[in-house]
């Protein structure tokens, strides 16, 4: 297996474990690698936009579907509770960790609570509408904003 | 992505932030597209989509036209 995929495996395994995105030196520690070796996964990594950092930083900002900072999107599942970085990243931090889970989130117009239940893979709460402001081909322009 | 309890809410929103109305489906459909998009994020053979394999994702779920362009 390539370094930038047990990075990757390293990275996504702890974040879902610990709740919280791993720093370099805990992904290059898991792995046995140097750290240097780790950084330089870690900007690859977003590079090749599978993740994102914190602008000048290594540290994770985004591994999607999680987000390692607070959001809007509050994610409930049996793995246990996370950030997702928008709606559809919070039905994908569902999805990824088994298909059971709940996404909280509030209607930007009218600020009501907007709970999107997901039970043996299906979504049980259907009213509603996911909106988006970004065109595809714009969405990694500004990754944050979209 | 954000999600709104329907049109109106949408309409209003663009109208209060000035953001242009981009694409709207319903929630029935995003569940899909995240479930397709993530199922997989997490096994060591997972592999970014091209644009032409997203692009046929989108088209599968009903997602067309200009908006959902990645060419």
């Amino acid at each position: 297996v390539e370094l930038d995929d047990r990075v990757r495996m390293a990275l996504y395994e702890r974040f879902v474990e610990e709740g919280e995105a791993p720093g370099v030196g805990e992904v290059a520690d898991a792995l046995g690698i140097a750290a240097a070796d780790a950084e330089a996964a870690f900007r690859r990594l977003h590079e090749a936009h599978v993740i994102v950092l914190m602008p000048g930083t290594t540290q994770v900002w985004m591994a999607a579907p999680l987000s390692a900072v607070p959001t809007d999107f509050r994610v409930e599942t049996t793995r246990g509770e996370f950030w997702g970085n928008c709606v559809w990243d919070g039905l994908g931090v569902v999805s990824m960790l088994g298909g059971e889970g709940t996404v909280r989130t509030r209607c930007p117009d009218c600020g009501e609570p907007m709970a999107l239940r997901v039970e043996d893979g299906q979504l049980v709460e259907t009213d509603g509408l996911a909106h988006f402001a970004v065109p595809a081909n714009r969405w990694w322009d500004n990754i944050g904003f979209t | 992505m954000l999600a709104f309890r329907s049109e109106a809410h949408v309409d209003r929103w663009c109208e209060q932030t000035g953001l242009a109305r981009g694409a709207a489906f319903p929630l029935e459909t995003a569940w899909p597209l995240a479930d397709l998009w993530y199922r997989d994020r997490l096994s060591p053979d997972w592999r970014r989509r091209t644009p032409a394999e997203a692009q046929a994702a989108f088209a599968d779920l009903g997602l067309t036209g200009k908006f959902w362009n990645l060419g």
